[in-house]
């Protein structure tokens, strides 16, 4: 038997990464900040992005492309706050949402007629921290009903973040979490995380909220 | 969980990088898996050892070797110069 050794040294992801270069080139050059919002199920993605299309939907041209394993629950629930199209991916199994499936979604979408795009992940706080989309930041959402040291769990997810929303702010007096030792837990895996608290259903903490998307959206049209 | 999709591109690569070698010559297949990988081993093993069991494979083995950091590498194929194509 004559064995012959090919050196290959490649990454894995290389070709997502490839992808994803060119999805991050066709949003620059349309202008267009992407945003992909990841955490746990149930942490109130849907919810969040809910309340943004309805206080900023006339203001700002936003688009969504939603993941999930199965079902368009959430396409469906956004497509009613919005008379844009909402790009529903199904991912049929998968944990993640990856770089080639948005740049499809990016051909039903119109980049020159928007102003902000949202890419809603696959809920999951492991594997959606592995998969360049193409975006401009991570955002990570986790509830107060998570336990304040999600951030150490799940290191990745929230080193490869630039920014960390805490939702369901409204249960604080009912659960046993400490807000300040989450965010210490966040910003001991990362210094630079910047945080909001919200509450997408009695209004606290979204105007901050606003006041960011905003300026994302319109710091990223100016030439 | 995204094990399997990470062993099919493993895969791809394997299959384009041997070239004008029949994949039926495979015997190894060398990985580095970081440790901050996102990857659960024992499952990617299983996985590969499925895939690489099947055509146009036939039985290379996964050589799994643990590594600082978050990536994902395909190191080697060793192949059989003399063996059967399939």
């Amino acid at each position: 038997m004559t064995v012959r050794t090919i050196d290959v040294r490649e990454r894995v992801m290389a070709k997502n990464d490839e992808i994803a270069a060119v999805v991050r080139q066709r949003l620059g050059t349309a202008g267009v900040p992407a945003l992909n919002l990841v955490s746990s199920p149930g942490s109130g993605k849907t919810t969040l992005l809910e309340r943004t299309l309805d206080a900023l939907g006339d203001e700002l041209r936003i688009s969504v492309v939603t993941g999930d394993v199965q079902t368009q629950n959430d396409a469906d629930r956004l497509a009613a706050r919005t008379p844009r199209l909402v790009q529903a991916v199904i991912t049929g199994g998968a944990c993640h949402l990856d770089a080639r499936q948005v740049q499809q979604a990016l051909d039903a979408l119109d980049l020159d007629d928007t102003d902000l795009l949202f890419i809603e992940n696959v809920g999951n706080l492991v594997c959606p921290a592995g998969w360049d989309l193409g975006e401009s930041s991570k955002i990570v959402l986790f509830s107060v009903t998570e336990g304040e040291d999600k951030p150490l769990k799940y290191p990745a997810m929230f080193r490869n973040a630039a920014t960390a929303v805490l939702t369901k702010t409204d249960l604080l007096p009912y659960v046993p979490f400490d807000v300040d030792r989450a965010i210490a837990a966040a910003h001991s895996v990362n210094p630079r995380l910047e945080f909001f608290r919200v509450s997408a259903l009695d209004g606290s903490g979204m105007d901050a909220w606003f006041d960011f998307l905003r300026a994302r959206a319109r710091v990223a049209a100016t030439p | 969980m995204h094990e399997l999709s990470l062993a099919l591109e493993v895969c791809r690569i394997a299959e384009s990088r041997l070239g004008g070698t029949s994949p039926g010559r495979l015997r190894r297949v060398g990985i580095e898996v970081g440790s901050e990988a996102n990857i659960e081993v024992a499952n990617f093993e299983f996985c590969l050892e499925a895939l690489l069991g099947a055509p146009p494979f036939a039985g290379a083995s996964p050589s799994i070797s643990r590594c600082p950091g978050a990536d994902l590498r395909l190191a080697f194929l060793e192949v059989d110069d003399d063996g059967p194509d399939d």
